[in-house]
Parts: structure tokens; C-alpha cells; sequence
């Protein structure tokens, strides 16, 4: 590189023939080249031509190549192609993308995890401001995706992609899990992948819990389940949430004895709002499919939990940032989680 | 020479479907037919779609609701299985409603299957989703497909309100199930 005089002049005129194109998300974008998208394919350890993703209601098919090519455009190092193509095929294995995610009034943004050692090699943050941002490797990845969903499976604003807000956040939620700080095992090992591993969802809001206020585990855990029960995101039956917690919030819980199961078993028993406060919002009768809808013959001060009996192991508990406060996250999905990994794998000369 | 740029899309500049023909053949009115309704799992569809197969039978002269069918996965189109089910069962089809980002697209591919399989589609979304569903005609090879918009929303309707939509929207579904190609 130190040998090349930089043209910047060319370069600002290939990065405005990518807007003119149409494929940027708004920012500008690395431009592409056979050279650079090599070096993405040899890294991943896969051959191009193979398939990744097919999108039946417009049947548009991702291969390695195209992803490689929109990865390069994201501003991914080479080397962060294979956690892209974790992150990828835990999306497309999850039951919310399989259906009108993408193309969802909701804007649900992705929300990668990435654990192992490749977090502390390619500079992935899960400390201070995990959520971003700030940090090449969080950034790019989670922007990739955003633009394989773009580009290949032309899902754009305004058009296939009817979002109503969108989640702020989206195309830029990829966290390393903070293991070093936290209490428990890494998230994939408890789910059976142990090393470098990507866990994805799609998720329908965020939310900040805040609490410096207590020692009490049941204390801290009501406050989460309070957020977990808000009626706002809650449509159908039920929902789907977990959390992010901070490193102090976690070893709190884990001092008091908590593992992750304890912790889910907890707030999906709490989380709720009775009948009576739903009404309020017009959301207090359910059906086992379809949307929640006003109604008059459940018992007012009946309990209707967020969380459905038996979808504990699947609610997401993760440590991600700083260990300097008591801050968490609460993450709703937009649909659910399958609660299963996908290992990221590297060429044997990264090995 | 410099290295060219490469196309994320895998689709090239330009590149749209070619045109795909496909109107079903129409009789100029319901005399006698079979009516379809194909429903989209959107609250309020159902209850819209039957409504507007009891006035097609009451009213417009049409034989009988013969199959009714719900959508296994709003958000992706019928496939050829369910597309045949209706041939056997129906000689018209009313499908919806269109009120959220990726059934509005699905049923407008679904209204483009079944004029392709020679069954007149009406097809209905609202006036939220007219570009999302124009789009699909694109990406499906029918840039020209018409289907009947509605006022959004639809969702929150009371019932004697879904009913009356339906009863306003009549002259249109009629014509576009019956209106002979000009």
C-alpha cells in the first residue's frame, strides 16, 4: 500500500459512481474490485459460486461472491469475511428472515454476537459502547449484512422494504460478548459451539435499563421484567426478549447464584402486565394466532405473560460493555431465536 | 487499465424481468361463476373477503363461494399446488388484503399467478402499499398488473366498517373480475 500514491481525487469519483448506482445505504462505500473481492473469497474458504440465501417471493439467490463483493463495499477487512458469513447463515436459519422480515413494516434490525478468540484478533469491541459506534470490525460487519439484503435481494427503502420508522441501530448491531468480564460460560458454548461462533436474531426494538439502585437479584430482575412486559412492542399472544447485560449487572446476578437459565426462568415468570392494564392500551384480548385486539371477558386482574410457558431457553442472555456501570439491554425480537450458533470458520492458514 | 468496479446486485444495471403475458380471459359479467377467496392471515381479511363473495353471489349474479383458502405464510407468494386447487374450485378470485410490507408485495404475485393460470384475479391493498406492490408487478414480469387499492387502514376497522368497505369497493372488484379486455 505504502508504495501507491493515493489518488483521492479517483477515489471520490468511484465512491459517487456506487451512490449513483443505488447501492449505498446512505454512507459512502468501499468500492469493489476483482483484486480485493479475491482476497475476500480466499479468506472465507468457500467457493464463490456457492449459494447462501434464497429469497422465494423475489427469487433472488446470494452466493458467496456477492456477499464477498458487498462486504468489500462495506468496509470489512478481508479477514472479518468468515464472521460475515456466520453472521449470514445464522440469519437466514432463523425463522424471522425465512418469511416478510426484510421487507417488514417493523424494521427489525439484526443483532449479531459474536464470541471467541477472533473477537480479541480483528478488533471486535464487547466492551465500552458495544453497541457503537466507533469500531471497524462491529461496524462493517453488521453493515454488510444490511447490504446483501439491499443489493442482492434488491429489499430497498421505499420499495420491497417497507419499514414504518425502522430501528435505529439497524445494519450496525454486532457486539463481541464481553467473556473476559463475564460471569458465565461464552453465550455459544452454552448453546453447544464453543470458540469463534456468531448467535443472530432479528430484533423489533432496544431498550436501556438503568439500575444502580439495588444488591437485591429479584430487585434488578423486576426492573427488567417491567421493560420485558411493556405492552408497546408486545402484538401477538406472546413475545420474545432478552438482554444484554453489562458486566456489573451479570456479576451481580451471578454472585447471587444466578446461571442464564435461572436468570430466563425468572424473567419470563415476571414478565407481563395484567389484563386490566393491557385493556388500556387496547391489546388485552389474544388469540393463538393473530394480533392482540380489544376485548371484554377476561378476568381484569388476570396476569397475561410476555413470555410464552416453555420458550425460556431460547431468550438470549448476553454480557457486552463496561464494567463501570450498571447498564443493560433489553433486546425484543421480531419474531424469535432458535438459540443456535453458528460457528465461524477461517481458512486453515489462520488456523 | 483500471480495475472496474464491481455490481453488488447480481443483477446488472438495468436488468429488469422481460415481460411475462398472463391476463385471464374474463366473460364480461359473474353470471353463474365460481367465486375464490384466498386469505392473507391480516386482521380483517377474511371477514372483507367474505363479504365480498356474499355480495358477489346476493348481487352480480355469481354461483357460490366455493373454496376458501387461508395463506400458510402471508409474506411469500402461493405456489403452483394452491394455484391448481383454485382452478379445479374456482372460476374467479378475490385475494387480500395487502396492509403490511410484505403481504402487500406477496399478494400482488399472487394475483399475477392466478391470471397466469387463466382465473381472474381481483386483488386488493391499500393506499399504502401502492409502491411495494408495483415493484412486485415489476420484479414478477407484469409491470402493468392492476389490482384495487383501498384507503389504509384496514387493520383497525370495526366490522360493520369492513363490510361497508367491502360494499363500496364492489363496482370495482366486479369490473376487474368480469370487464372484458378492450
Amino acid at each position: 500500500m505504502s508504495d501507491v500514491a493515493l489518488d483521492a481525487d479517483a477515489a471520490q469519483l468511484a465512491v459517487e459512481h456506487c451512490y449513483e448506482q443505488g447501492w449505498s445505504d446512505g454512507l459512502p462505500l468501499v468500492p469493489a474490485t476483482q483484486p480485493l473481492v479475491d482476497r475476500f473469497l480466499a479468506a472465507g474458504g468457500r467457493s464463490a459460486d456457492d449459494v447462501i440465501g434464497h429469497m422465494p417471493q423475489l427469487d433472488r439467490t446470494v452466493t458467496v461472491e456477492l456477499a464477498a463483493i458487498n462486504a468489500a463495499m462495506a468496509g470489512c477487512k478481508p479477514e472479518y469475511f468468515p464472521v460475515v458469513l456466520a453472521a449470514w447463515e445464522a440469519l437466514m436459519n432463523e425463522r424471522a428472515t425465512k418469511g416478510g422480515g426484510w421487507q417488514s413494516t417493523s424494521g427489525p434490525a439484526p443483532l449479531i454476537i459474536v464470541n471467541g478468540p477472533i473477537r480479541g484478533e480483528l478488533g471486535f469491541n464487547g466492551a465500552g459502547g458495544v453497541f457503537g459506534p466507533g469500531f471497524r470490525a462491529n461496524a462493517t460487519v453488521a453493515r454488510a449484512i444490511g447490504l446483501i439484503v439491499r443489493n442482492v435481494f434488491g429489499v430497498r427503502p421505499h420499495e420491497l422494504e417497507q419499514a414504518t420508522q425502522g430501528l435505529p441501530g439497524r445494519w450496525s448491531l454486532c457486539i463481541a460478548e464481553n467473556e473476559e468480564e463475564s460471569p458465565w460460560a461464552p453465550l455459544a458454548e452454552e448453546r453447544g459451539v464453543t470458540g469463534d461462533a456468531v448467535s443472530a436474531t432479528l430484533l423489533r426494538t432496544c431498550e436501556y435499563v438503568d439500575n444502580r439502585h439495588t444488591t437485591d437479584p429479584e430487585q434488578l430482575l423486576a426492573d427488567f421484567a417491567d421493560t420485558i412486559g411493556r405492552s408497546g412492542a408486545w402484538i401477538f399472544r406472546h413475545a420474545m426478549a432478552g438482554v444484554v447485560f453489562s458486566p456489573e449487572h451479570a456479576q451481580l446476578l451471578a454472585g447471587a447464584g444466578f446461571g442464564r437459565a435461572d436468570v430466563a426462568a425468572w424473567l419470563a415468570e415476571h414478565a407481563g402486565r395484567t389484563t386490566r392494564e393491557l385493556a388500556r392500551a387496547g391489546k388485552d384480548h389474544s388469540t393463538e394466532a393473530g394480533v392482540r385486539f380489544p376485548g371484554t371477558d377476561a378476568e381484569p386482574d388476570g396476569f397475561q405473560r410476555t413470555v410464552a410457558p416453555g420458550a425460556e431457553p431460547t431468550m438470549l442472555i448476553a454480557v457486552a460493555g463496561a464494567r463501570n456501570a450498571g447498564i443493560s439491554m433489553v433486546v425484543r425480537y421480531f419474531a424469535d431465536w432458535s438459540g443456535t450458533p453458528v460457528a465461524i470458520r477461517r481458512e486453515a492458514s489462520h488456523e | 487499465m483500471p480495475n472496474a468496479i464491481l455490481d453488488p446486485t447480481g443483477r446488472g444495471a438495468g436488468s429488469v424481468t422481460s415481460p411475462r403475458g398472463g391476463r385471464a380471459e374474463r366473460h364480461g359479467d359473474l353470471a353463474g361463476l365460481r367465486v375464490g377467496l384466498l386469505d392473507n392471515t391480516k386482521h380483517n381479511a377474511l371477514l372483507f373477503l367474505e363479504e365480498v363473495g356474499e355480495l358477489l353471489v346476493s348481487r352480480h349474479g355469481a354461483a357460490s363461494v366455493s373454496i376458501v383458502e387461508t395463506k400458510a405464510n402471508f409474506s411469500v407468494p402461493i405456489d403452483e399446488t394452491i394455484v391448481s386447487r383454485f382452478r379445479q374450485a374456482c372460476d374467479v378470485v378475490i385475494t387480500g388484503v395487502g396492509d403490511c410490507g410484505s403481504c402487500s408485495a406477496a399478494a400482488v404475485a399472487d394475483g399475477i399467478n392466478f391470471e397466469r393460470a387463466g382465473i381472474p384475479a381481483a386483488v386488493v391493498l391499500t393506499d399504502a402499499f401502492t409502491v411495494t406492490g408495483r415493484t412486485m408487478a415489476e420484479v414478477h414480469g407484469a409491470p402493468d398488473f392492476e389490482w384495487i387499492t383501498t384507503e389504509h387502514p384496514m387493520a383497525s376497522l370495526s366490522p360493520d366498517e369492513v363490510r361497508e368497505r367491502a360494499a363500496g369497493l364492489m363496482t370495482q372488484i366486479v369490473d376487474t373480475l368480469a370487464r372484458v379486455a378492450s
